[in-house]
């Protein structure tokens, strides 16, 4: 197979960041957790809404719907991530993450469990109550996911 | 292009980056998601220039402004991220085919994950993922000095990070023949 090989030229954000004045890295790491501190709560509210549509998602009525409904449920979760993800909400994140491992997993020539997106939902509202410093809690509810997984999709479940 | 989740953070704390005038682009489909990006942005004195909701829309953008780094998410409604990186370097826009591009995922799906590898991204970050390991990102692919390939239908820079010999048989056409034209040459010389 033909390369061709275009020698790359310094970008001009190489050239910028090199420029006098700017922050140091100490500092724009502060600023930047102060700037997303303000949205923790946002956060949290788009986390909830997110994980009561997922409880409230119904399986579909008919096998035509089911991939639409499911690619609703796979966005709702990475929704979850997305907020989630700057605010060390790692269980959340996982809990997810490992929706939407399930989802991506499903066969398209079978009906997909839907109850594996209740009880992801369940998990998450459980995990969103439990207070900080219940990790055996967390980590009991992680593990019962992953089993679920590990059930599901043979060779899905890391770590 | 490589995952970074588990890359430390190994920027100096008193390290200085300047990036005031840096023209940059964030494309993603949620308004939230978005936000939390330009704040991180924000903070690091990187003031997004262009916020796009949808590939389209950064697309008429790129086509008359020139922009020095792109954030942009994989999965969005129409075409997705994969596909407007794909589209960018193959649009021949100087100097925007050739902009750092960073990608961010909640989760790849496995069927694309070859099309994160093959679309042309310098980075792919998956969530969740620190400020730290973003601006360590940012600063490297500002930093990235890989050449940009063409082979079959990639464009975008060398896949390969690092310059290992390969343990086993060569199997690369073009270095089997540069190995056969070596061996020639040097059997004309002995002649």
């Amino acid at each position: 197979m033909t390369v061709i090989t275009h020698n790359r030229r310094r970008s001009r954000l190489s050239t910028l960041i090199d420029q006098p004045g700017g922050v140091s890295v100490g500092t724009a790491l502060k600023q930047a957790h102060a700037n997303l501190a303000e949205y923790e709560a946002r956060s949290r509210e788009v986390i909830e809404e997110q994980v009561s549509a997922l409880a409230g998602m119904k399986p579909p009525p008919s096998p035509e719907q089911a991939s639409a409904a499911l690619d609703q449920a796979y966005a709702r979760a990475s929704a979850v991530i997305d907020a989630a993800g700057p605010f060390e909400m790692k269980d959340i994140c996982t809990a997810a993450a490992n929706l939407c491992d399930l989802i991506d997993a499903a066969p398209e020539d079978q009906s997909f469990d839907w109850r594996i997106v209740t009880v992801h939902a369940q998990a998450l509202r459980l995990l969103l109550t439990l207070p900080a410093e219940a990790n055996d809690a967390r980590a009991q509810v992680l593990e019962s996911l992953k089993d679920v997984l590990k059930a599901k999709v043979p060779g899905g479940a890391k770590g | 292009m490589r995952g970074m989740n588990g890359v430390g953070e190994t920027l100096r704390e008193s390290a200085v980056f300047n990036f005031d005038g840096a023209m940059t682009m964030v494309v993603d489909d949620s308004p939230f998601a978005m936000e939390l990006t330009a704040q991180a942005l924000l903070g690091f004195g990187i003031k997004v220039r262009h916020t796009c909701a949808e590939a389209a829309e950064a697309i008429k953008i790129l086509q008359t402004h020139p922009v020095d780094l792109i954030l942009v998410d994989c999965e969005m409604p129409g075409m997705s991220g994969y596909e407007f990186v794909r589209w960018l370097r193959r649009s021949g826009l100087e100097p925007n085919a050739y902009a750092p591009v960073i990608m961010t995922a909640a989760h790849v799906r496995r069927s694309k994950v070859s099309e994160a590898r093959d679309c042309g991204a310098n980075f792919l970050i998956t969530k969740p993922f620190s400020a730290g390991v973003l601006l360590e990102r940012i600063v490297w692919v500002a930093k990235d000095t890989r050449p940009f390939l063409e082979v079959g239908d990639y464009f975008g820079p060398d896949r390969r990070f690092k310059e290992e010999p390969w343990p086993g048989p060569e199997r690369r056409s073009e270095e089997i023949r540069k190995a056969q034209f070596e061996a020639q040459r040097r059997g004309s010389i002995e002649l």
